[in-house]
């Protein structure tokens, strides 16, 4: 445990920026900051030193926005097409994991489930979640949120589960006549989903939900 | 924590680094890359060892090849694979980049031959139907030479012979192709022995070459006396020897098909070589028939109408088919401005083998004397109908007594023989006759005289008519007066009975068996009866000998 | 005393100074109980084992199949090359970027950084451009999925084994191998300590 915990009643738990100190992204070293408003690189690794990352709200909730609205899409329209000499056959996300579960594979239904309907649903709604009270500056909770934030972080890259899916049996079943598989438009919707939320996931600085404690962020 | 200060009050104080020991022996660690390296290594060694030989094929098409899946196979085993295709420089060929597995290596020599396998459908097969489901194929013929080739052509389609099959090669030619295609059916008697291989055109394009292959069981059948002839599915010949119909199998019915035999003769001659060529005659009676060494031409000039007669048509002597016509041609005599019609045939002597024996005097070229005598005989050319359903005709010879003398006139060239009217002429010539003789009976002043006595039989009806009126006024008058009226009533009656007399005797001299004009009409009825009993001859003749009709009446010594 | 060095939380900002930790220790923030840093008891010749196997083992698995079909004669098996090609004849260039991306592009770059950072670093060395290569890394730390590409390769063969015979091929074992070594040199690569060194270096 920290020395710190020896005075914990005597510290004052002051964040880098109140103390006019910033961290680097990439090296994480603590640097003076410079004048407000003037640019500055990270002395050791030259990153771009940024107190908050910039314009963070705004961009988590662009991204986020964006890959709701594409959600859409990727459920709604299908991710392959398998023919066979028996007809053709679209397959949605949705139809995709009633097929496994149909066929008894409820493991994998179950997984894919999770990976391609719960993973981008719950991180979109973390997401929201934490952008809308860091940016009305709620109080309550913050260590929930920022496990909360953790979490959407770990799990992020997981939903590309069903892509790699799609990937494999496009690249396998080629079968000519008797079986084939493209991937239709869903596919790249989920994709863009996916990298969306991700890019929401990183644009989000998970600071933000802190500063409330420290001081007033409008 | 102490306070915190500003960072740039602290001391710096450099970090202590940690640094790593430096360590001559490698970290057991390293056996995982190590591990890994040699893994891969072994993967790619094996890889490249088991690379078996790239060859290229070039083939016409590229239809149904896909680079890295098609397969080469050879007896259903996968040998290699396709891995690119591209189009030769100049832009004729596809050629076909392929790696076989190492031991396919010993297949690749000289006479090794290679195809697409697509589904085909060929005379008598349907092959390759599989690669509808499973794609085409690269099929092998492996080849028995020592040389080793890295460079084929593809074939377009297999080989209908593969090379291991044992049996031989032979050379027909025919005078068209028919229905013969490449793998039609070679038989001999009815059992498939081989196949026919290919054919060409002949350069000179007036006949064609067919390549026939016979399995090797069979092939010593095949000597220089042997006879082929195409056994198309289905002859049907319609000519003046009647309707024939002649079928052989299913597969000749569809693609045609090849037969052979050797007829025996005595003395057998040795199997001839590979490269001798035979013909191929249309039919199995043209095959079997004795080859004909000499033959003559002679001209017939008919004064009939020649239709229904097509050269081809026999030549016959007495069911013996000793010619055939060659021509049928118009002429126009200047001298009489007349347009005959003469058919030139062509007799071969050979076919009157045994009086040729006889008669025959060695040394003359047109056996002149031989044929003057039969002429003297009667011998004449006539033309028959072959047969009723189609009304083709033949040129028959035949002897006719009746006939009016001819000579052959052996300086001109084709010679002109002597023709005699065919019975259809006669029997023209008869009705004509007939009709003429109707012609003469004066039918008009028959009906005249037939008039006039009506008109007097009415007349003396009426006569008739009033005696008995009178006479029944005579027999009141008989009630009344008796006597001499009654002798006047019957002396008028016997004048009245004389008038009648009279009229029946006029009208039984017109008509009386002796009158002229009965004479005329009964020799008129006559000609009828006997146009008609010879009908009802012809009539019964049919009756007794049905085939008459499609065979023609045989010839009776008259 | 020395004053160990400053850090600040990545997630809370807060102010803090660093400890020693012990072997396989683990640094949290006081506030907010995030992960500031860990302990590699790892040399970095560890880690330069670790990812050169990986890499021969990724090199491994893009030359062979990965996983072999067949049905009714028919075979069909593909590398993740040819499956990223499969996705691009298709017409589904984004898709097909994003699958060549994240498991190949991104995860060669990582091992490539890694190795030429590494193999210097063995012998004490740092390498040129040290920091902006530091910075690639980061930057591509979330986006090599190679885990989650062996996972939906584990979905597919399980899917396809319902139609078809499915042939494992050399690569599945390849990758499934790149997983975890480069699981295991992520895990061992002390970026601090670079940073350290390039701190010390300048």
């Amino acid at each position: 445990m920290s020395r710190a915990a020896e005075g914990a009643a005597r510290v004052r738990l002051a964040s880098a920026r109140e103390l006019g100190l910033v961290s680097c992204q990439v090296c994480a070293l603590v640097s003076r900051a410079a004048p407000a408003g003037a640019a500055s690189n990270c002395p050791r690794c030259g990153a771009g030193l940024h107190a908050r990352r910039p314009a963070s709200l705004a961009r988590t909730w662009a991204f986020l926005v964006a890959a709701a609205i594409l959600y859409v899409p990727a459920n709604v329209l299908p991710i392959m097409e398998s023919s066979s000499l028996f007809g053709a056959q679209r397959d949605t996300i949705l139809s995709g994991i009633a097929f496994l579960w149909d066929s008894g594979s409820w493991l994998l239904a179950a997984l894919v489930f999770f990976a391609s309907v719960m993973v981008p649903l719950l991180k979109m709604l973390s997401l929201g979640l934490l952008a809308a009270t860091a940016q009305l500056g709620y109080a309550r909770r913050r260590h929930q949120r920022a496990r909360l934030y953790r979490m959407v972080e770990f799990i992020g890259r997981w939903s590309m589960l069903d892509i790699y899916v799609v990937t494999m049996l496009v690249a396998l079943v080629q079968l000519g006549v008797f079986a084939s598989v493209t991937a239709e438009a869903g596919a790249a919707a989920f994709g863009a989903v996916v990298v969306l939320t991700m890019f929401a996931a990183m644009a989000f600085d998970p600071r933000l939900t802190w500063d409330a404690a420290s001081e007033r962020h409008g | 924590m102490a306070e915190p200060r500003d960072p740039a009050e602290l001391p710096e104080v450099p970090q202590a680094l940690a640094e790593q020991p430096r360590r001559a022996s490698l970290q057991l660690v390293w056996l995982i890359p190590i591990v890994a390296a040699l893994i891969g290594g072994w993967l790619a060694v094996r890889a490249v060892l088991e690379r078996g030989p790239v060859i290229t094929i070039s083939f016409s098409s590229a239809e149904g090849l896909e680079p890295g899946k098609t397969k080469v196979k050879y007896k259903n085993v996968d040998i290699g694979q396709l891995t690119s295709v591209a189009l030769s420089e100049n832009r004729a060929q596809v050629i076909a980049a392929v790696e076989l597995t190492r031991q396919a290596a010993e297949f690749l020599v000289e006479d090794t031959r290679f195809w697409i396998v697509r589904p085909r459908i060929s005379a008598g097969q349907v092959s390759g139907l599989g690669t509808l489901f499973s794609g085409s194929y690269i099929g092998v013929d492996v080849g028995k030479s020592t040389k080793s080739r890295r460079v084929f052509d593809g074939l377009d389609s297999a080989p209908i012979v593969s090379i291991d099959l044992p049996g031989r090669n032979f050379d027909l030619r025919a005078q068209d192709l028919g229905s013969l295609d490449v793998g039609s059916p070679v038989y001999l008697r009815r059992v498939q022995v081989g196949q026919v291989v290919a054919y060409e055109l002949e350069p000179d394009g007036k006949s064609v070459r067919v390549k026939i292959f016979v399995n090797a069981a069979h092939d010593r059948n095949v000597n220089a006396n042997t006879r082929f002839w195409k056994a198309s599915g289905f002859d049907v010949a319609l000519d003046a020897s009647g309707v024939r119909v002649d079928t052989q199998s299913l597969a000749t019915l569809l693609f045609g098909g090849v037969s052979f035999e050797t007829p025996q003769e005595p003395g057998t001659s040795p199997a001839p070589a590979d490269k001798a060529v035979f013909t191929l005659f249309a039919d199995r009676d043209q095959a079997m028939r004795h080859p004909d060494t000499s033959e003559e031409t002679y001209v017939l000039a008919f004064e009939e109408s020649v239709r229904g007669l097509h050269p081809g048509a026999p030549v016959d002597f007495r069911g013996v088919v000793v010619g055939e016509v060659t021509a049928v041609l118009l002429d126009t005599d200047p001298a009489t401005n007349e347009v005959r019609v003469p058919v030139e045939v062509k007799l071969y002597p050979e076919r009157l083998r045994t009086r040729y024996r006889r008669d025959a005097v060695p040394g003359e070229p047109r056996h002149q004397a031989l044929v003057d005598r039969l002429v003297e005989r009667g011998l004449r050319a006539q033309l028959r109908t072959g047969s009723l359903l189609t009304g083709q005709l033949y040129v028959a010879l035949d002897f006719f007594a009746k006939a009016p003398r001819a000579k052959l006139d052996w300086k001109r060239n084709p010679v002109a023989f002597p023709t005699a009217p065919s019975t259809i002429e006669e029997l023209q010539g008869a009705l004509t006759a007939i009709a003429r003789q109707l012609e003469k009976v004066p039918f008009d002043a028959l009906g005249a005289d037939l008039q006039r006595s009506l008109k007097q039989l009415d007349a003396t009806a009426q006569t008739l008519d009033r005696s008995l009126a009178s006479a029944d006024k005579v027999i009141k008058r008989l009630d009344t007066e008796i006597a001499p009226e009654a002798r006047a009533a019957l002396a008028e009656l016997r004048r009245t009975l004389a008038a009648a007399e009279r009229t029946l005797g006029n009208a039984d001299r017109t008509l009386g068996s002796d009158a002229p004009v009965q004479h005329e009409l009964r020799d008129a009825l006559r000609e009828v009866t006997r146009a008609a009993e010879s009908m009802r001859a012809l009539a019964d003749y049919l009756e007794r000998h049905p085939e008459a009709i499609l065979r023609g009446r045989r010839q009776e010594t008259e | 005393m020395t004053a160990r060095p400053l850090i600040a939380c990545r997630h809370c900002d807060l102010l803090q100074r660093e400890v020693p930790l012990p072997a396989g220790g683990v640094a949290r923030c006081r506030r907010c109980d995030a992960e500031l840093y860990r302990s590699h008891p790892y040399s970095v010749e560890r880690t330069l084992a670790l990812t050169l196997a990986a890499a021969v083992l990724f090199a491994i698995g893009n030359s062979f199949p990965i996983v072999g079909l067949e049905v009714q004669g028919v075979h069909n098996a593909s590398t993740l090359v040819g499956a990223v090609r499969s996705l691009w004849d298709q017409d589904r260039v984004l898709v097909a970027s994003l699958v060549f991306a994240t498991t190949l592009l991104f995860p060669t770059l990582e091992l490539a950084a890694m190795t030429y950072l590494l193999a210097p670093l063995r012998g004490g060395r740092v390498a040129p451009g040290v920091p902006q290569l530091l910075r690639l890394l980061q930057a591509l730390k979330p986006w090599g999925m190679v885990e989650v590409f062996m996972l939906g390769v584990l979905v597919s063969l399980v899917k396809l084994a319902h139609l078809a015979r499915v042939e494992p091929g050399v690569s599945l074992w390849a990758f499934g191998g790149v997983m975890l070594l480069l699981a295991a040199a992520a895990a061992s690569f002390d970026a601090r300590e670079v940073w350290a060194r390039v701190g010390v270096a300048r």
